[in-house]
């Protein structure tokens, strides 16, 4: 498995909580309100409820439907329905493992063996979505590897590609230092339109 | 088809309404209702006529051979009453999982936020649930919960008592204590047509003791609570309802679904169901 970047996190303050897909798995990515990231199967143990439409209480994340709350390991630690019960510890949300490395979220959905890839020195841009497969983006600009993708033409890119489903993806671009954010940010977008007419 | 789930009387469209021929879908299959001098007909899209029953402001037909009558609702003839047609709500899920939150409270306080439930008054008691054997339905009895405004003509928060009973696969009745008679139950009910395993329209139905409200300020106040039920309903993973255990937990509060799916099961009905876990 690769480290796939979800969001940069300037994206995501702290105290949210947002949906992300990757490879047609549904996550709510959130942040606690001392900013610590979290990575999690989109959906309440109880009921199915998708958690990204829960809110974040300190340092749990609540479900909107009944209001149970989950501990930053994703066990529940409180009911409402039942202010007195101790959760047993069986009740757990869904986690995966997430690190912030160059101002972007990466999150690994199984174990890993590589590191997280380098953007250097690059900064963030901004993250778009784009209706094309991430494999044939990849594929498009010859590089081996779909995660990170390396430009040096015209201007010093990195683009993280996120793949959300098997027919689209989202992209969080990057780059180097000195480079007018404007006007990556057009040039971007163009490339943008030419993968979606691939 | 062979599935027994067809075999089952399903709400298709007002009664008041149906003065123009209305398209529908019931199982995924095309229907359309006309009214006629002779009464109401329902045809499938090859021509074939389907049985009708008009009961509770509603048309109700089947695909299948149903053996037994249309459930009554007794209590919901006794003079007084107003009887209330809401119209109906589309929502993109399981018909199954639309009766299930009708017959949960404990999402009131975070859902109907300030309505039918506020924090801190999150918890829900024991209360009594059993599959009546003699008319095979399930009830939910004795099941009391505070509400901040238990119906519109309610001010101030209350203890207010329900009961529930599911009569049939897809319909679910809810008696409430109700405010200005003391001893008798207001009655809604919410009557789903399966349009698909993953589509359903929702016919809430009332008959209620309120000599304040006006007809629409009844009607809009029961479709805020559904259109904020339907946040919810969209975005349960999966549509489906799971009937197997092991996907989802259940605690004391969730008594009466518990009892919902295993009879859900026990009859057969799979319709809108999961039945793998996933």
């Amino acid at each position: 498995m690769n480290w796939i970047a979800v969001g940069l996190t300037d994206d995501i303050p702290a105290g949210t909580v947002v949906p992300r897909r990757v490879d047609g798995l549904d996550l709510a990515i959130w942040r606690s309100e001392l900013g610590r990231f979290h990575a999690w199967s989109d959906r309440c143990p109880h009921r199915g409820m998708r958690l990204s439409h829960g809110f974040v209480r300190g340092e749990m994340l609540a479900c909107i439907y009944h209001g149970w709350q989950y501990s930053l390991d994703g066990s529940c630690g409180y009911i409402p329905a039942h202010p007195e019960l101790t959760p047993p510890t069986t009740i757990c949300a869904n986690t995966y493992v997430c690190e912030v490395r160059n101002r972007a979220l990466w999150v690994a959905l199984g174990p890993v063996k590589d590191d997280i890839p380098d953007v250097g020195d690059r900064i963030p841009i901004r993250s778009f979505d784009i209706l094309c497969a991430a494999s044939e983006i990849a594929q498009h600009f010859a590089h081996p590897q779909e995660s990170l993708l390396v430009l040096n033409g015209r201007y010093d890119l990195a683009i993280a590609l996120q793949p959300s489903t098997s027919r689209s993806c989202f992209a969080h671009i990057f780059a180097g230092a000195g480079q007018d954010r404007k006007i990556v940010s057009r040039y971007v977008e163009k490339l943008r339109d030419e993968m979606e007419a691939l | 088809m062979s599935d027994p789930s067809i075999d089952h009387w399903y709400p298709v469209g007002l009664l008041s309404d149906i003065n123009a021929p209305r398209q529908t879908l019931l199982f995924g299959q095309e229907i359309s209702l006309t009214k006629e001098d002779t009464g109401f007909s329902v045809k499938t899209s090859g021509g074939a006529s389907l049985p009708t029953i008009k009961r509770f402001g509603h048309l109700w037909t089947s695909l299948g051979q149903p053996d037994h009558d249309l459930f009554a609702i007794p209590e919901a003839d006794t003079p007084g009453r107003h009887l209330v047609d809401v119209g109906s709500v589309k929502v993109k899920c399981s018909p199954l999982r639309a009766v299930e939150n009708f017959l949960d409270i404990a999402h009131f306080p975070f859902i109907h936020t300030d309505i039918l439930g506020a924090e801190p008054h999150t918890e829900v008691d024991r209360y009594k649930v059993e599959i009546r054997e003699e008319v095979n339905e399930v009830w939910a009895t004795k099941v009391k919960f505070f509400q901040p405004q238990a119906a519109k003509s309610a001010e101030e928060g209350i203890i207010t008592e329900y009961m529930y009973r599911v009569p049939a696969p897809t319909c679910a009745v809810l008696y409430k204590t109700c405010p200005p008679r003391p001893g008798e139950w207001d009655i809604i009910t919410l009557f789903v047509q399966p349009l698909t395993e993953e589509w359903c329209e929702v016919w809430p139905w009332m008959a209620l003791y309120d000599d304040e409200s006006t007809m629409a300020e009844m009607v809009s106040f029961q479709q805020l609570i559904f259109m904020q039920d339907r946040s919810i309903l969209e975005n349960q993973i999966p549509l489906k309802l799971p009937l197997d255990p092991g996907m989802e937990t259940p605690t004391q509060a969730d008594m009466t679904s518990v009892a919902y799916r295993r009879w859900l099961k026990r009859i057969g009905y799979s319709y809108g169901a999961q039945m793998v876990a996933a």
